[in-house]
């Protein structure tokens, strides 16, 4: 009994120093702190998000906005890292288990997102917007609030026709070929 | 102690948990890093299978154009076609395409390429290897192309062996996409294309690959050394590449691939103008590639590779056509299967007036019309048959191209009619006014009526392959370009 008695104990004991191993090391494999950073090349450590990064390299965003400027809240720290975790935990799953398909959407909450961050930078021209309602045929609810800005800017940023298929020589996987 | 139970089956828990995640993490980034491996392999390797161990996944899926191996007798749907291409190879045997695969197979079985007993003999010359195999360019680069283009077919019968795979289209060295027969960047060059193989970009490329063989193209007599005449496969885009341009280039130059026995018309043959007929359609003018529908990207784990099965898109419309397509795959196989319809009603016409055409013409000639009377029916003839024959020789161009095939089917219908009204005239001035060509019942009937001697040509063909295509084949390994294992266990399908 006593002799079971230690073999648990030290069991544990180098179970628990192997699962901290591993766990150091799922870290690194993972490049898990490459997610605490802004930059967008952290967003394509998985090859999914290769198309949003590539079309996003060449559109009149790259200068002026990353990944996270649009797509994450701004100003509010506990809304940022909630959004992040979430994201970051669909995308993982997603990722490990296969589920996602060639052509990903945006998820309703990052769509509420980024429409809030159009009208963060956008701001005067959403005051014009919105002093030109009385101008508009459909006067009755004031400016419809549901449509989204890339309804009609369908080309900002990441191009209309784009899916995992759609761009596969964009991030100098043809320079490695070489 | 509980307490350390329970921590110890949740870090064993944990330790299983990681290491399965560990493990997929680690076999997504050797995908990844797999990706973009390019391996060495020789320049003039021309065994698909040598490819295989680098590219598995490209192999594998080229290999499955073995699938389609089902023969589909294209005189015995349409037996007009028969009279169509009396004294033309074609009027012995024609099918459907199958496979990449079957490229070679297919060209060594057909009643066409006839039944040589050396080097020296049989019908065809060497230039009909030209769209079969790696191996052609292998040649042209080893003997130049002057070599390659003069002499019969068989001179090349251990040489050409494996069928059209791998180093068709990539440069073995990087996997870029590469041409390897000079005539197309001379063709485009002639054309005045703006894109040329020079500033293509990987878009263009990945049709180009596909233009080296699926164009219209012909055997340009070109006098090489020692008096001998090679057959240079030439595309004869100079005017243009629509049908008017190319009718106009072929009477400028006063080319016929034939006389036609019972018409005595000069005839043009259309190979498949499917590069000339796809660049007027829809796809094409939003830059959609062949590759892109023909060859589409597909999943397996986490690796993206091209499905190099190459084949029908609608085999698997969530991969091709859905990619853009913003509608049900049940509507758009409507869509297609009426423009098939519209092409399958015009060309029916057509084959059944150019049948006609052809017998009257003959009967034209017996009851003693002159060669000026028959002048410009001949010309109508031609061009109509050409006509014809540039709309539905390459079968997807009614997809591709659905304007286009159904104006040149139109026209190809016109001259035709033409042809008769005329012929009538004629017929009726020399007596036989009450003449009516017979109809065309089925393939062995019409090869009756051209006078085609089937039995024979089809053992002789069984001659050949049971003789001189089985010593190739030892040859060709013994020269170390071809590995028996790879075309094993093929059954031969033939339409005799």
């Amino acid at each position: 009994m006593e002799k079971n008695k230690k073999i648990v104990i030290y069991g544990t004991i180098l179970s628990l120093f192997i699962a901290a191993g591993l766990f150091l090391y799922t870290v690194y494999a993972s490049q898990m702190l490459s997610y605490l950073s802004s930059d967008p090349k952290a967003c394509i450590n998985c090859h999914t998000m290769n198309s949003a990064y590539a079309t996003w390299e060449k559109s009149s965003h790259k200068d002026v906005a990353k990944c996270v400027d649009c797509h994450l809240p701004v100003g509010d720290v506990v809304a940022k890292y909630k959004a992040k975790s979430i994201d970051g935990w669909n995308h993982s799953v997603a990722f490990t288990l296969n589920t996602y398909g060639n052509n990903i959407h945006i998820s309703e909450d990052g769509a509420n997102r980024v429409q809030a961050n159009c009208v963060r930078c956008h701001s005067s021209i959403n005051d014009t917007l919105k002093s030109n309602t009385s101008n508009y045929h459909s006067t009755e609810k004031g400016l419809d609030s549901d449509r989204k800005c890339w309804e009609c800017h369908k080309y900002v940023p990441h191009g209309k026709v784009r899916s995992l298929t759609s761009t596969p020589y964009n991030l100098g996987i043809k320079e490695n070929l070489k | 102690m509980k307490k350390y139970k329970i921590l110890f089956a949740i870090s064993l828990i944990a330790i299983g948990l990681m290491s399965a995640l560990l493990a997929s993490i680690n076999e997504k980034k050797e995908e990844k890093v797999q990706l973009q491996e390019v391996p060495k392999i020789d320049k003039l390797e021309t065994k698909n299978e040598e490819f295989r161990k680098h590219y598995p996944r490209e192999y594998d899926s080229w290999k499955q154009t073995k699938n389609s191996d089902q023969i589909e007798d294209m005189l015995k749907k349409y037996p007009e076609y028969v009279v169509l291409w009396a004294g033309y190879p074609f009027s012995k045997d024609y099918n459907a395409p199958r496979g990449h695969f079957y490229a070679v197979e297919d060209n060594r079985n057909t009643l066409r390429t006839g039944a040589p007993v050396d080097d020296k003999t049989g019908p065809l010359p060497s230039a009909c290897w030209t769209c079969k195999s790696p191996d052609v360019p292998r040649i042209m680069k080893k003997d130049g192309d002057e070599e390659y283009y003069t002499g019969k077919w068989a001179k090349y019968g251990s040489d050409i062996i494996n069928p059209i795979g791998c180093v068709d289209c990539h440069n073995p060295e990087t996997m870029e996409l590469q041409v390897n027969r000079k005539y197309l960047n001379d063709a485009l060059k002639a054309e005045g294309s703006k894109v040329t193989l020079d500033n293509a970009t990987q878009q263009d490329m990945r049709s180009m690959v596909c233009a080296q063989c699926h164009v219209e193209y012909y055997f340009q007599k070109t006098p090489v050394k020692d008096g001998k005449t090679a057959a240079v496969v030439t595309l004869p885009w100079s005017k243009g590449t629509n049908v008017d341009d190319i009718e106009k280039y072929y009477d400028e130059i006063k080319f016929n691939d034939w006389v036609h026995p019972i018409s005595k018309t000069p005839m043009i043959k259309a190979q498949h103008p499917e590069y000339e007929t796809w660049k007027t359609g829809v796809h094409a003018k939003n830059n959609v590639s062949c590759a892109d529908c023909h060859m589409p990207y597909v999943q397996e784990g986490g690796v993206k590779y091209t499905d190099h099965k190459i084949g029908s898109p609608l085999e698997h419309m969530d991969k091709t056509c859905m990619n853009c397509h913003r509608t049900d795959e049940k509507s758009l196989l409507e869509n297609i299967k009426l423009k098939k319809d519209r092409k399958d009603e015009l060309q029916g016409k057509a084959i059944k007036q150019l049948a006609a055409a052809h017998l009257e013409a003959g009967k034209a000639w017996e009851v003693g019309a002159t060669e000026e009377e028959m002048k410009p029916i001949l010309t109508d003839i031609r061009h109509s048959q050409w006509r014809w024959d540039y709309a539905v020789a390459s079968h997807g161009a009614f997809f591709h191209a659905p304007e286009e095939t159904l104006r040149t089917l139109a026209t190809s219908l016109e001259k035709a009619g033409n042809a008769r009204i005329q012929l009538a005239k004629v017929l009726a001035k020399h007596g036989a006014t009450d003449f009516k060509a017979p109809e065309i019942a089925d393939k062995k009937q019409a090869q009756e009526i051209i006078g085609l001697p089937f039995d024979q040509l089809v053992e002789e063909k069984k001659k050949f392959t049971n003789g001189l295509m089985q010593e190739w084949k030892k040859d060709a390994e013994k020269k170390g370009i071809y590995n028996p294992e790879s075309t094993k266990g093929i059954e031969t399908k033939t339409a005799y």
